[in-house]
């Protein structure tokens, strides 16, 4: 035991000699990725193995778990000898981090990225007006459904508000509880709702605003939000408050909800045979009089201003950025995602053609509640909604509590 | 009567065992479904499908051969580190009249009472200092920093309560107190000693918070954060999980059952005076 020990120890001594000096000067640039889903994992390492043997530079990924990298992204970005480059969400999450000087300033980057379009420049700009982010790619969310289902149940998709509920009261005859959520573990997804009754009704300015700190939750419009939701609330899943978001998948591909509010991501919670089958359509418009907005969360990465190889972290960025990293990311990794990259082609199975197109109709973009308001501010959202859904009556007092709530949030 | 209350007994004790060995035996029958099969009928239902390509997938995709080395990196010379360090603090304030001894070790054990959460970012902090960080000498210093005050609590009520009769026949045999510790004090330890190497061991491997704290480079990570990792963003490889966790418990289980016997006799030791 004791010989073991001590021989394990001198090998621990050897393997860590190297540890400390990771990045030195123009040594690789090393990026922090919370991709690790084995696809995507994959998909990355394949990337950074491209760009290595290009001979611009070397880097090496860093995968680590999601979770632990949403909690430590923190630590990371403000330690002494920080990583390089990180993967992460545009909008205010990132603004946050470049309005306390800890992003890179990427500007340089963009020069080279004229084609693509204002929405995403303005995304990835900081409130200094320089940029300090680089999309890779964006999904939507839709009402997703199975068309072999709607078909036997001879219904069509909505377009407005009033075909919604219509649509919802024929399923709900038909003994099929028309739609699904997954609120259990996953309380976020109920914000997909909040978001998507906002942006319809006051529209994605009034959105920002309010995510902002600049409205208040308690005001009448967003009231009106809760009183639209009500009108669809009856058709509700009841089991969708027990279960997390995966199991609602399930729960509709085997029919036994009609329709699921949820982003592109959760096909890869679907099993191969029934991805064929999947169709969705846009949330329902309510007031054509307002501008049309969908979400369309925007994931790409962003650098530590203490990088000591800018030049090795901005070649790296344009490369990413580029058409063939762009296409190559999107081919291996299974999830449907759009490149952000215009001249990119994006996959073109009928329901990736038929996202882009309805993003591209779209006058605006959201991401989504976290990432256009903070981390912070998603839980006070999480239990708005989830008891709003429980008791809809108290709607007053949940809105009181929610501004309550965001207020002590915006004092930070 | 006696047969009845037998039989009951007998119930009582099958129905706990199936109880605690249920989500054991859910998570082995996880690791051999396909994804496919998780996916269309959910992790809860019954398998319809038998694959042991979730093993290979968890093995080599996940990295998990390099997890284990990593983590037996720092398990090993923590356990053996700590438990060293403890033996001779024991040995110190259970046999000489230290001044303050009391109150030494009601210092080191009220260490152990603080939350390790409330110490993680001055953790973090301190081994960025040292140059430590993301190293596993990092995660080294901090389990045996965190180990000592309560191995050597444990140590010290066993250490005291052998007889001092012992201690001075070898004094008047002529061994120094380093001899007196090594060839008289730790052999009689040796059961408390092997006990606390198997719960250490077991809590050292375990451990997830301070591995995630002090390192963020994937190929330094140990066991339990490598499986966290197989965990996507969004929807995550429950089998393929499964499968990298039974992986992962092979080492304990054989530690746990190399010092079975110690670990009973080692406990009920320092109990009885």
């Amino acid at each position: 035991m004791g010989a073991l020990g001590a021989s394990s120890f001198l090998s621990a001594c050897a393997s860590s000699a190297s540890g400390p000096t990771t990045s030195n000067g123009s040594g690789a640039v090393t990026i922090q990725s919370n991709l690790s889903s084995p696809q995507a994992k994959a998909a990355m390492e394949k990337l950074i193995e491209t760009f290595n043997a290009q001979g611009k530079g070397t880097a090496s990924l860093n995968t680590i778990a999601s979770e632990t990298f949403r909690t430590q992204l923190p630590t990371y970005l403000t330690s002494a000898n920080p990583p390089d480059l990180y993967t992460w969400y545009a909008g205010s999450v990132a603004n946050d981090y470049a309005s306390k000087n800890l992003l890179l300033d990427v500007s340089d980057v963009w020069k080279s990225l004229g084609d693509y379009p204002q929405s995403l420049r303005t995304l990835s700009t900081d409130a200094s007006g320089k940029q300090i982010f680089v999309p890779m790619n964006n999904y939507w969310w839709g009402f997703f459904y199975r068309k072999s289902n709607f078909a036997k149940w001879g219904v069509q998709e909505p377009k407005t508000w009033t075909d919604f509920l219509a649509l919802c009261e024929t399923l709900k005859s038909k003994g099929i509880p028309p739609i699904g959520i997954g609120l259990g573990d996953t309380p976020w997804v109920a914000s997909a709702w909040f978001d998507y009754l906002n942006i319809r009704i006051n529209g994605a300015p009034f959105h920002r605003e309010l995510l902002a700190g600049q409205q208040r939750f308690d005001d009448a419009r967003v009231k009106a939000v809760f009183t639209r939701w009500r009108e669809a609330l009856p058709y509700f899943d009841p089991k969708g408050k027990a279960y997390p978001f995966q199991e609602a998948t399930t729960a509709l591909l085997a029919g036994k909800t009609g329709m699921f509010l949820i982003g592109t991501f959760f096909a890869d919670a679907a099993p191969k045979d029934a991805l064929g089958d999947l169709d969705f359509f846009r949330f329902p418009i309510i007031d054509p009089a307002v501008p049309l907005a969908e979400e369309a969360p925007t994931d790409g990465f962003f650098a530590s201003a203490k990088t000591a190889n800018p030049t090795g972290t901005r070649a790296l960025l344009s490369y990413l950025s580029g058409v063939e990293a762009q296409e190559a990311y999107v081919k291996a990794s299974s999830g449907i995602v759009l490149p952000a990259n215009p001249r990119a082609k994006a996959s073109d199975s009928p329901l990736v053609v038929k996202g882009k197109a309805m993003l591209n109709e779209a006058k605006e973009l959201t991401q989504f509640f976290n990432r256009d308001s903070s981390d912070a501010l998603q839980p006070t959202a999480d239990t708005a909604l989830t008891k709003f859904i429980d008791k809809p009556d108290q709607i007053d007092a949940i809105l009181r509590e929610w501004q309550a709530g965001a207020e002590k949030v915006f004092k930070g | 009567m006696n047969k009845l209350r037998t039989g009951a007994f007998h119930t009582g004790m099958i129905l706990l065992s199936l109880l605690w060995l249920g989500p054991v035996l859910w998570v082995v029958v996880m690791s051999t479904r396909s994804f496919d099969d998780i996916a269309a009928h959910g992790v809860g239902s019954l398998p319809r499908s038998f694959t042991l390509d979730t093993y290979r997938q968890a093995w080599t995709d996940g990295g998990e051969l390099r997890a284990l080395i990593n983590s037996m990196l720092v398990t090993v010379p923590s356990v053996a580190l700590s438990l060293g360090l403890a033996a001779m603090a024991a040995f110190a304030l259970s046999r000489f009249r230290i001044p303050g001894r009391r109150t030494i070790l009601l210092l080191m054990l009220a260490g152990n009472l603080l939350p390790p959460q409330i110490l993680l970012i001055p953790v973090a902090k301190f081994s960025e200092l040292t140059g430590l960080y993301d190293t596993l000498w990092a995660l080294i210093a901090v389990q045996v920093g965190f180990g000592l005050g309560f191995y050597t609590f444990v140590l010290h009520g066993f250490m005291r309560d052998l007889p001092g009769e012992i201690q001075e026949a070898a004094t008047i045999d002529g061994a120094g107190t380093a001899q007196i510790f090594t060839r008289v004090m730790l052999p009689l330890t040796r059961p408390a000693l092997a006990a606390l190497g198997a719960l250490s061991f077991t809590w050292i491997f375990n451990d997830l918070l301070w591995a995630i704290t002090v390192l963020r480079t994937d190929d330094n990570m140990p066991v339990t954060p490598a499986l966290l990792a197989l965990q996507g963003q969004f929807v995550s490889s429950w089998n393929v999980i499964a499968a990298g966790t039974v992986i992962a418990a092979v080492p304990t289980v054989a530690v746990f059952l190399r010092f079975q016997r110690h670990f009973v006799s080692g406990l009920a030791l320092g109990a009885v005076k």
